[in-house]
């Protein structure tokens, strides 16, 4: 995939991100969102990533709808109104889970692990255990974190 | 009710016992067996009751970790149900090895003995997952059975929910990656752990919706949470397509279109309605266990689904029946009392729990409030010994595992990285901080109280454990002299009977798992790893050497290990001699076999 569409990811998952967990929704209408969002994030991988063209394929495409969905998540919860940062933490590791267990499978496949990633994602799942107040500004600086590691990681 | 589900338990049962029998005896050709992943219905089976043994934890820890509130039966029911799972579970991946007296050789001892096929196999994780998962899923039931008499152990629950949240997702990642790590082509997926968790969640909500409908009551959250989990495998159906072009189209039908009937009142109101439901979406998610484990099921005249692999499916179903309400039956007799239950449904059970969970608010756990703020003492405060200590001693067991198997001599010519042994990490971490939470409960609180017989059997499950640990490890067989047998045999025959044994002793404790003791190689197991050993041929043994085999034998080749430090060169040369032994013989027998 190009880091064009790369990119493109990662603003998909930050506008898909936009319509969870709105107050008063229902469970239905966040499950069905959600697989809804899978979907689009498959069909997005299968066309930006030309997965339809078997000279190309990139096996770390793979996991790929995941980890938008994972990256979806994460960004999703800075909206919460409530166990912010239980779910943060959740949703975060739900992000190191994909990437790791992704990667040793790849790895027993000939690819090498992306340690900086998961270890950029272990560590940011890690303090945030230890945040005690999430202002506004730290929800910035966490998204901005995510981004980064999307996009250069 | 549930003496007539254990009477239809028993009829399944009994004829699947037979088929049981049948494919231990006749070995893997007894089964559907796929001609390109060697894999078949036990391995389906496998991971369909392991997914199915999801359920409990779920349900319980999961929703205990996350403050939402079950009730206690359900909770109850849940559980157990995982239990009863797991005996099932256990059982299949033993009789696909084909060589069932060697199942410990998957035990994670790393390569103590030095009888691993492949130290860096995915199989090597699943019995340490496995079998912690069990352990812990056994101490948690029992805690929160004994809990109701003990009110004390119900702070144990949450530290243990929260180490069996991630266990419960960890075992079945595990499980994927015996798939997604080979090179079958059906199996390509890093989003396997994914889809397997996901599968897994919806296999076990179906079950316990379809054990909800038996006691006769319903919990509307789990049947909403079976329905979104539909469309969520549905998604991940679609994405399997676009990626492999393959699809389990009755999969598709039974568990994803099927259970999208529960929008309509009728069905979702109806009792039968709501087992017919579950019942669509288990058949579905078998249907596509068989089909991830044997491609070909469906679509080639060799991967019948035949009638043994019918007794195999009606041993397992008729079991769990039979164990789970066996075991409900037993319950309800003794471990609560009559007229309770398993507890009840009006939600009794919860406000009791909301009353609990107020007064810890309220300066529990060692937590002093001040006017400037909290203050947590470090070493002797409640959350530290309930909380911290168990999860540091995990954090260093851990640490100490790890650098013993790095340490280890025989892995020096083996190329093992952190991706090889970070699987076991967690399992040993969550059994070694639960440890020390029974350890604190039943010792030095006295909370966790046992009758005789319960110390009786606890004892003796503890004495076999170890008696099996440490003959796993010690091993034995491989440490007897072959000096003799090297001096003595000649490199074509005048082979003593004395001395043949030693060294097919050190053959059948080193080489036998995947060279087969007949030196035909051991087919089914051997297909887990690639590239497939070289069958014994003397005109290729002679063309290589005696010398050269032994350095093969000495420094490794392919997937094979390096014996060195771990056999003396008299063995090794002892070894290469007995295959030439044993490539005598094949060719013997065949021109028997075809007279």
């Amino acid at each position: 995939m190009t880091p064009l569409a790369n990119a493109l990811a990662c603003l998909i998952a930050l506008g898909c991100a936009l319509f969870l967990w709105r107050k008063g929704s229902s469970p239905y209408r966040n499950g069905a969102l959600l697989a809804g969002f899978l979907l689009l994030f498959g069909v997005f991988t299968y066309f930006g990533g030309e997965m339809f063209d078997a000279r190309s394929i990139n096996l770390s495409l793979e996991m790929y709808p995941f980890r938008m969905m994972a990256l979806c998540l994460c960004l999703s919860t800075t909206s919460l109104a409530l166990y912010r940062r239980r779910y943060l933490v959740l949703a975060q590791a739900l992000w190191f889970w994909v990437e790791l267990f992704g990667g040793i499978a790849l790895f027993y496949r000939g690819l090498d692990v992306a340690w900086t990633r998961i270890l950029a994602i272990f560590w940011m799942g890690f303090c945030s255990t230890f945040l005690s107040k999430i202002s506004k500004e730290m929800e910035f600086c966490l998204m901005v974190f995510w981004l980064a590691v999307w996009v250069f990681f | 009710m549930f003496r007539y589900l254990m009477a239809v338990g028993l009829v399944l049962f009994l004829p699947g016992l037979y088929a049981l029998g049948l494919s231990l005896y006749d070995g893997p050709s007894a089964w559907m067996v796929d001609s390109q992943t060697f894999w078949g219905t036990p391995i389906s089976l496998f991971v369909f009751w392991i997914g199915l043994a999801h359920a409990g934890t779920l349900l319980s820890a999961v929703f205990v970790a996350l403050d939402i509130k079950l009730d206690r039966r359900t909770a109850l029911i849940a559980e157990l149900s995982t239990l009863s799972s797991l005996v099932f579970a256990a059982i299949y991946p033993l009789m696909h090895l084909g060589v069932i007296e060697n199942f410990y050789m998957v035990a994670p001892f790393a390569d103590a003995r030095g009888n691993f096929a492949n130290v860096r196999s995915p199989l090597v994780w699943d019995f340490c997952c496995i079998a912690v998962y069990a352990l812990l899923s056994l101490l948690f039931f029992v805690t929160h059975l004994k809990a109701r008499k003990t009110p004390s152990l119900e702070k144990y629950r949450k530290p243990m929910a929260w180490l069996l949240f991630p266990l419960v997702l960890w075992v079945h990642t595990i499980v994927s990656l015996d798939f997604a790590t080979t090179f079958v082509p059906e199996w390509r997926g890093a989003f396997f752990p994914v889809y397997f968790i996901a599968g897994a969640i919806f296999s076990g909500l179906a079950l316990v919706n379809l054990i909800l409908c038996t006691e006769g009551y319903r919990v509307r959250l789990l049947e909403r949470l079976q329905l979104i989990c539909s469309w969520f495998m549905c998604a991940i159906w679609i994405w399997d397509f676009m990626l492999k072009g393959s699809f389990c189209t009755s999969a598709f039908v039974f568990a994803g279109l099927f259970p999208q009937l529960r929008m309509v009142s009728v069905i979702r109101e109806n009792k039968w309605g709501r087992v017919a439901l579950s019942l669509s979406v288990l058949l579905g998610l078998f249907l596509e266990r068989l089909y991830l484990v044997s491609p070909e099921f469906g679509s080639s005249a060799t991967a019948t689904f035949g009638w043994v692999d019918l007794g195999l499916l009606m041993f397992s179903v008729g079991g769990f029946m039979l164990v789970f309400f066996g075991a409900r039956r037993l319950l309800d007799r003794y471990a609560e009392s009559a007229g309770s239950y398993f507890g009840e449904v009006d939600g009794s059970d919860m406000a009791k729990a909301e009353e609990a969970e107020e007064a810890e608010r309220e300066g529990f756990r060692g937590i002093e409030k001040t006017k400037k703020g909290f203050y947590i003492q470090p070493w002797s405060s409640e959350e530290y010994r309930q909380l911290r200590f168990p999860l540091l001693l995990g954090v260093v067991v851990t640490a100490l595992f790890t650098l013993w198997i790095f340490e280890q001599q025989s892995f020096e010519n083996v190329e093992l990285s952190f991706a090889n042994v970070i699987p076991l990490w967690y399992p040993l971490f969550a059994f070694m901080a639960a440890l020390t939470l029974f350890v604190r409960a039943y010792f030095v609180e006295k909370s966790f109280v046992l009758h005789r017989a319960e110390k009786i059997i606890g004892g003796a499950l503890l004495l076999c454990l170890g008696a099996c640990a440490g003959a796993f490890f010690a091993g034995g067989a491989s440490e007897k002299p072959v000096e003799q047998f090297v001096r003595d045999m000649d490199a074509v025959s005048g082979v003593h009977a004395e001395d043949l044994n030693r060294v097919a002793m050190v053959w059948n404790a080193r080489c036998a798992t995947c060279h087969g003791t007949d030196g035909r190689f051991n087919e089914k197991f051997v297909r887990e790893y690639y590239p497939v050993p070289q069958k014994l041929d003397l005109a290729r043994l002679d063309s290589l050497g005696v010398d050269s085999l032994v350095r093969v034998v000495w420094n490794g080749r392919n997937n094979m290990n390096s014996y060195a430090g771990r056999l003396t060169l008299d063995e090794a040369r002892g070894l290469v001699l007995y295959m030439r032994h044993l490539a005598q013989k094949v060719p013997e027998e065949e021109t028997e076999g075809k007279k």
